[in-house]
């Protein structure tokens, strides 16, 4: 009785596979025999795919092709009442592509991942160092990534990598999230800018090194048609000193 | 061999239709995989991607999630849950699995640690069509408590056990197993969820 009482509370640890391999096939076996914690497992996994679709990103261009092209390969299993279990992709042919897959970085990496990001992130640093500025950082970018009037805008950049730029006109906030940078060395930065009516205005520098990250920008997008993003001299300058290597476009 | 359909734009299915084309993927019907592709494939990335932290890892777990549901669409039970259900265990399992190899934890740990020295966080670009939805789950997941919630964050997003999640929570392991219960099940109502 109070072993069974016990396997009932389960039910959540078991949908999010949280249970060791010997405890989830006990538990498996429970649900064979009781209706009511087997409804309520398919009610946490379905609850549970909603945290999914809550992190999905955008796939990169070509993985749908090695998908694709994989399929004449596999022999599909007849139907049969079992729970089918994934098996690794193992084999030369595979180990072959992995050097493509890793190279594949992770394209406009996305999504949703945000929010979970900054709770996450913010725990940690308020768990870990207490970083206040940290906090504030992330809580700005959370708001603003959350803010209805909020708009996204992909570019590319010359000479590899990529960003996009999300602004608020309402909340008078720009945000710059970078991916695969190409380094610089030490001696220049990428700096931002807002364009408006032709004229440049600085709006602060990826920090250094970095080739990954997201940041806010110095000043509001009010007025501004677009983001430039100009390569210059460690510390910045106060116009830009070449031509742009990105500009991504503002919705006014 | 073509992704057929690509240029259509993603379309995303309707409630059921999933279950219709995994009828038609498990007698071999390759457009219809385009469509489950297309339906799914951005979950299963995002999803891996949080659990592994590793954009090349996470790439080749979709993969084989993906190349998986190829091959045992037959096997898929609606009696069982729905088919996006079924999709994302597949997936979160794997990506579990993976995440709690040896090896796997040794590059996490590093990873982690990496992390900790990084500016606020790295992976917010994000699609305007997932922001409701995102929103929802948001929402939802605020009006859990801080326990429910970080041992649902720590379970499912980390790829924790409940015994990992208690000891980084420095909480009983009884109660890290209720609040995983009670936390789905407090999610569950506020998003509507049915079965
Ligand atoms: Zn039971």
């Amino acid at each position: 009785m109070n072993d069974s009482a016990d396997l009932h509370t389960l039910t959540g640890a078991y949908a999010l596979d949280a249970l060791s391999p010997a405890e989830a096939a006990e538990f498996a076996r429970h649900l064979a025999e009781c209706p009511a914690c087997s409804q309520e497992v398919r009610e946490l996994r379905e609850t549970a795919t909603r945290l999914a679709f809550a992190v999905a990103q955008v796939p990169p261009p070509g993985l749908r092709d090695r998908v694709m092209w994989s399929l004449p390969e596999v022999r599909q299993l007849p139907p049969l009442v079992v729970e089918p279990v994934v098996v690794p992709l193992r084999g030369p042919r595979w180990r072959q592509r992995l050097p493509y897959l890793a190279a594949a970085a992770c394209l406009a990496i996305a999504a949703g991942a945000g929010v979970w990001a900054v709770q996450a992130q913010r725990d940690a640093d308020r768990a870990r160092d207490g970083n206040i500025q940290a906090e504030q950082r992330a809580s700005d970018l959370e708001t603003l990534m959350a803010a209805p009037d909020a708009t996204l805008r992909t570019g590319s950049m010359r000479g590899g990598g990529g960003a996009t730029v999300v602004s608020s006109q309402r909340l008078g906030r720009t945000a710059f999230v970078y991916h695969d940078l190409p380094p610089l060395g030490t001696a220049r930065v990428y700096q931002l800018w807002y364009s408006q009516n032709g004229s440049m205005i600085p709006a602060g520098l990826v920090t250094p090194g970095r080739t990954d990250g997201a940041q806010l920008l110095a000043g509001g997008p009010r007025g501004a048609d677009a983001v430039g993003v100009t390569v210059e001299p460690s510390g910045g300058s106060p116009t830009p000193s070449g031509p742009p290597v990105m500009v991504v476009p503002i919705p006014s | 061999m073509h992704a057929v359909a690509r240029d259509n734009g993603p379309v995303a299915p309707g409630p059921g239709s999933l279950e219709t084309l995994l009828e038609r993927v498990s007698r071999g019907d390759q457009q219809a995989f385009d469509s489950v592709y297309t339906a799914v494939a951005g979950s299963v990335l995002g999803l891996a991607h949080r659990v592994l932290r590793d954009p090349a890892q996470s790439e080749e777990v979709t993969q084989e999630v993906l190349i998986e549901v190829w091959r045992s669409a037959a096997r898929f039970d609606a009696g069982r849950g729905s088919a996006m259900a079924w999709i994302m265990t597949l997936a979160h399992r794997r990506a579990v699995d993976r995440v709690r190899s040896a090896q796997a934890s040794a590059d996490r740990e590093q990873r982690a640690a990496a992390r900790d020295h990084s500016p606020a966080f790295d992976e917010v670009s994000e699609q305007v069509e997932r922001r409701l939805e995102r929103e929802q789950v948001r929402r939802c997941l605020g009006q859990l408590t801080e326990l429910q919630r970080e041992s649902v964050n720590l379970a499912y997003y980390r790829g924790y056990t409940y015994r990992e999640t208690a000891d980084v929570l420095g909480t009983a392991l009884g109660t890290v197993k209720t609040r995983l219960r009670d936390g789905l099940i407090r999610l569950r109502d506020c998003l509507g969820v049915t079965s």
